[in-house]
């Protein structure tokens, strides 16, 4: 066993995640965590390895952090939210002394450079740009909507805008006229602008090891930002193989060797796929918890597992089901975001609490009744969480609920 | 919830417990939500919440409280209880799992390394003496406004606690609240009746003298208050007793009756079947059994008929509580007033509409073969003998309870034209403005809908006079000034005064001149200012209502009864309150007293400037008024620094 441990190494997760480090203690290998000094306190109360850092900008001092790190024994980083994505590249490229890893990685920090690669690899993409300024994206929208013959008067097609290195939906807005424009924040600069995909929006959650895929799973939107189901529906799953494919595709273009991949995809009624953007890290709308509730298996750990080089190929093979075929249930969950601006009760319909789909909700009234203003596609106030056995019912309910007036 | 579903909400919270239970110490708190949430579920039921106290010993090692200001229960303190069951948000639901982990450590089932049983015991005695409205959910404003789920699971806690423990320790502090609560001679008595019940289990106990003597002389005057009906066991035994007893035993009996009534203003069931013997037997003893002063004597002689006859539809052993009122009516003269008389003899037989007739009568009324007309009798005579006993429940309907108030005290004709409408047809018209509004064209009043814990006058009127009210402020929306100057004497009556103000002026929701309102209600209405004009009718004003902070909680209508001196010489305003529960605490030292200062019966009162730094708007004479310039800058500066730091902080103040 000592052999063992010190074979392995120790892990370093970067970012502060209980469920990754309760993910992490269970799966009885040595990790530590990397993450902002306010949480020392509480890791050294509850006995957790722990070294405080500041994850801003990669700079002259990140070499600190590896030779730290080195020090204590850490052979792998395991990137836990965006921000940590790069530094993940960095660490993971002087623990494996191949410093390519670090520039990969940083393709998956910033979108216009994604968009770019994926492009050059033959992937279907949207018409993009990068912004620097308002008159970027005024140009953009006007060009864009000239080139579909929009006459003076028409609707105009919306674009999206994007601040280049977040994550996930943050500042992501849609953009119809002008008005729209003045709206975008001067922090939200530079941003990708690209054009409006239509089609059912989906993402994938691919875990990668050794640049083959160990797992896919196909997340359902029902609605972009609002809710989301897993496995995805019979409808969406008979395209398997061509997301499959479209995946090792993108695999290969980005060398993606170990992790986990989030890309997301629109795909038109005659299965052609467009690509949105891919991220390296954990996904939003509390698609690991779905996975686990609807395959059983701890999600963050397949992260880890997939992440190490050092994992076998039995490891592998024991860890993870058959992607659909083993899935118990469709798992699905609806955020909720209060419409109105001052929150008098919580209003939770014994209808819905009675329904058999219905697993569990964490809305409270929050301690401040007054409401924060919503940006881009903005911060759920609570989640409901669905699980069933038909998927066409998930999607009504999902939808059923969407309108509803959680907080009153 | 039915059987099965307080078992599933069991199961689902023994699970989420569970989970808590078998998590790491850092890893507590992602699953502390869904412990809270399967408790909220199962805390909705009075059912639901024993089965989720016999959790309670596992709260603190499964670590329900870990991380959070609730970790360590030596570190409690009562005081903060009230506080956190009445947030909105998840704390209410932790200070409630925190009470029955208390609770857990009290009877020895979970041993607490920083907390003795017997401290725990006290810390929750302390918490039901400090939050003695959730034991006895209170109709004030208070509790109208802030309602909500978490309030009642809040109430189904004390209501557990209060089983749990000994009410021993806080049995002197309910006994102040009931004399508190009775001294203001409320019509409705559900709810002190309901305390006295809950406090009669206290006699058993080991409590001090003046609270048992004080608690056993209430659980008499609403349960055998004489030496006979002491004897008896039931009313019919009582019964038989009265036919076969002595002039002088009978004589004895009513005597003692008239003293526990007017010593409480509480009647007990065996009072009626003692006016109801009289009635047939012995008219003589009537006088004496209702506690008739020299006034209420006489017109009990000249009206002998009708008083037999109200007597004979309208008392019973179930409307017992009407005798309080009977007398007072009586001793009011209003019996003098010829118009009055058939008004009354009316309400006998009037058909009544059968929407009225469904709200009139109760479960309780219907399983004794009690009819609509004896209710709506009954109820009459109480608002008529007891005009500022009527209150508005849990309805934000003071200006109808108001407007009831002060018909009973200078208008009973009309009140009685009302009532009989009402009940008749299920429906009533003022004319506002030479146009006549019906309240049953109307959709909608103040109140969405009407809580019908009421009076049965209130319980008939409300709906209407809510909805004409509220027509009529809507007619005034764009006035630019406060309707209630038009609304008002369209409303009440004729002889609210047409000089009104307003210290907020509606346009821009700015205090305005605060200086010239003082001023003026001084000039208006202090016998040292207004060159000596009385207030001769009561004066419909608006106030603020403050918690113990002084923190805004709402607008209301009271009406100021009168100005007087009090016993040690100070001018104090006295004022009726629709929420028949005056003495709350408004905060900065305001606490309106409902005896000790001259009150009178249902009377609250408060010094004059307190008064003064609680209101926004009133009615006043321009024809009687002194000298504005007169009043001191001082008086004026201190009931504006009062108002500015209270109510006044969520206002824009215009210079």
């Amino acid at each position: 066993m000592e052999d063992s441990i010190l074979n392995q190494g120790i892990t370093a997760l970067l970012g502060w995640s209980l469920p990754v480090i309760e993910a992490a203690d269970r799966m009885d290998r040595p990790f530590l965590v990397v993450g902002p000094p306010e949480f020392q306190e509480f890791a050294d109360r509850n006995e957790i390895a722990f070294v405080a850092w500041q994850f801003e900008r990669l700079n002259e001092q990140s070499g600190e952090l590896a030779e730290l790190l080195e020090q204590k024994g850490v052979k792998l980083a395991v990137p836990i939210y965006e921000e940590t994505v790069e530094w993940a590249g960095a660490l993971n490229a002087r623990f494996q002394k191949d410093p390519r890893i670090f520039n990969r990685s940083l393709l998956l920090r910033d979108k216009g450079l994604m968009k770019r690669r994926a492009q050059m690899a033959g992937i279907k993409v949207g018409v993009f740009e990068e912004a620097y300024n308002r008159d970027d994206v005024h140009r953009f929208l006007k060009r864009v909507n000239e080139a579909l013959i929009k006459l003076d008067g028409d609707i105009n097609d919306p674009v999206h805008v994007k601040p280049l290195s977040k994550a996930g939906t943050v500042g992501h807005r849609l953009i119809r006229e002008a008005g729209d424009i003045d709206l975008i924040p001067d922090e939200d600069f530079p941003c990708l602008i690209e054009s409006h995909l239509d089609g059912q929006e989906f993402s994938c959650e691919v875990f990668v090891h050794n640049g083959k895929i160990r797992f896919l799973n196909i997340t359902e939107y029902v609605h972009l930002g609002h809710s989301n189901f897993v496995p995805a529906s019979p409808e969406l799953e008979t395209w398997r193989p061509q997301i499959h494919a479209a995946i090792e595709k993108l695999i290969s273009a980005f060398e993606i060797k170990y992790g986990i991949i989030h890309p997301e995809y629109f795909i038109s009624p005659d299965g052609t796929l467009n690509f949105g953007e891919v991220a390296a890290r954990i996904p939003g709308g509390h698609i690991f918890d779905l996975i686990g509730k609807a395959y059983g298996f701890n999600a963050y750990q397949a992260q880890i597992l997939c992440s190490d080089p050092d994992t076998t190929e039995e490891e592998l093979k024991a860890f993870f089901p058959k992607e659909v075929e083993d899935a118990k249930g469709y798992a699905g969950s609806l955020m909720v975001y209060p419409r109105v601006r001052l929150i008098q009760r919580l209003n939770v319909p014994t209808e819905l609490k009675n329904d058999p789909y219905f697993d569990r909700h964490d809305m409270f009234i929050p301690a401040t009744s007054k409401v924060a203003e919503r940006v881009g596609f903005g911060n759920h106030y609570g989640t409901v969480f669905f699980y069933g056995d038909n998927s066409a019912r998930m999607k009504e309910l999902l939808l059923q609920y969407e309108d509803y007036d959680f907080y009153i | 919830m039915t059987d099965t579903a307080v078992q599933a909400a069991e199961s689902k919270f023994e699970q989420a417990l569970q989970t808590l239970e078998q998590a790491k110490p850092f890893a507590k708190s992602l699953y502390q939500t869904e412990v809270f949430q399967r408790a909220i579920d199962l805390a909705h039921t009075d059912e639901g919440l024993d089965l989720l106290k016999t959790h309670a010993a596992r709260f603190d090692a499964a670590g329900v409280f870990s991380g959070g200001p609730w970790e360590d229960a030596s570190k409690l303190q009562p005081g903060f209880v009230g506080g956190s069951l009445k947030l909105k948000g998840v704390n209410s639901v932790v200070e409630l799992m925190s009470e029955l982990r208390m609770l857990a450590i009290a009877r020895g089932e979970y041993e607490h390394p920083g907390v003795t049983a017997d401290e725990a015991r006290t810390f929750l005695n302390e918490v039901m003496a400090l939050n003695l409205n959730f034991l006895f959910p209170a109709e004030t404003e208070e509790a109208r406004i802030e309602s909500g789920e978490h309030l009642e699971r809040a109430n189904r806690l004390f209501r557990l606690l209060s089983r749990e423990l000994s009410l021993k320790a806080i049995s002197r502090k309910i006994v102040e609240e009931i004399d508190r609560l009775t001294t203001q001679r409320p019509i409705m008595v559900g709810r002190i009746v309901n305390m006295i019940r809950t406090a009669e289990k206290m006699l058993e106990e080991d409590i001090d003298a003046d609270t048992r003597s004080s608690l056993e002389h209430y659980v008499k005057a609403t349960g055998t208050p004489t030496p006979f009906s002491e004897r008896h066991s039931d009313l019919r035994d009582y019964g038989r007793f009265l036919r076969e007893a002595s002039e002088e035993e009978l004589l004895q009996e009513a005597e003692a009756f008239a003293r526990m009534m007017h010593s409480t203003g509480l009647v007990s069931a065996y009072h009626a079947t003692f006016i109801r013997h009289a009635n047939r037997k012995n008219h003589d003893l009537i006088a004496a059994a209702l506690g008739l002063d020299d006034i209420g004597r006489a017109f009990l002689d000249t009206q002998h008929e009708l008083v037999r006859d109200m007597i004979q539809v309208a008392v019973t052993p179930e409307t017992c509580q009407i005798l309080y009122g009977f007398a007072g009516m009586l001793n009011r003269g209003l019996l003098s007033q010829d118009a009055l008389l058939p008004s009354l003899r009316r309400l006998f037989e009037i058909d009544i509409h059968p929407d009225v007739h469904k709200i009139l009568l109760s479960e309780e009324h219907k399983r004794s073969g009690i009819g609509p007309n004896a209710v709506l009798l009954g109820g009459t005579i109480s608002v008529l003998g007891q005009p500022l006993g009527v209150g508005q429940g849990l309805n934000p309907t003071c200006q109808s309870a108001r407007a009831i108030s002060l018909w009973s005290q200078h208008a009973q004709n009309q009140l009685l034209e009302y009532i009989v409408r009402a009940a008749r047809d299920n429906d009533i018209d003022i004319t506002f403005e030479g146009e006549v509004i019906f309240s049953s064209q109307l959709e909608g009043g103040v109140a969405e809908e009407i809580h019908q814990e009421l009076d049965p006058v209130s319980k008939v009127l409300v709906p209407h006079l809510d909805k004409i009210y509220n027509e009529m402020m809507k007619r005034t929306l764009l006035r630019l000034e406060d309707g209630h100057k038009w609304v008002n004497p369209a409303f009440y009556g004729e002889w609210i005064q047409r000089g009104f103000i307003n210290l907020v002026d509606p346009l821009t929701g700015a205090v305005v001149n605060f200086s010239a309102f003082v001023k003026l209600f001084y000039a208006t209405h202090h016998p040292d200012y207004n060159n000596g004009y009385e207030l001769i009718y009561p004066n419909p004003v608006g106030i603020y209502i403050t918690n113990v902070s002084g923190e805004l909680l709402g607008l209301h209508a009271v009406s100021i009864q009168r100005v007087a001196k009090d016993e040690s010489g100070e001018w104090r305003i006295y004022f009726y309150n629709p929420n028949n529960d005056s003495g709350q605490n408004w905060g900065q030292g305001i606490e309106p007293s409902v005896k000790g200062h001259g009150e009178f019966e249902g009377e609250a009162s408060l010094p004059f400037a307190q008064f003064v730094a609680r209101m926004y708007a009133f009615h006043y004479n321009p024809y009687e008024q002194g000298d504005t310039y007169m009043v001191e800058t001082e008086i004026v500066e201190e009931i504006e620094k009062m108002a500015r730091e209270s109510w006044g902080v969520g206002y824009t103040w215009a210079l």
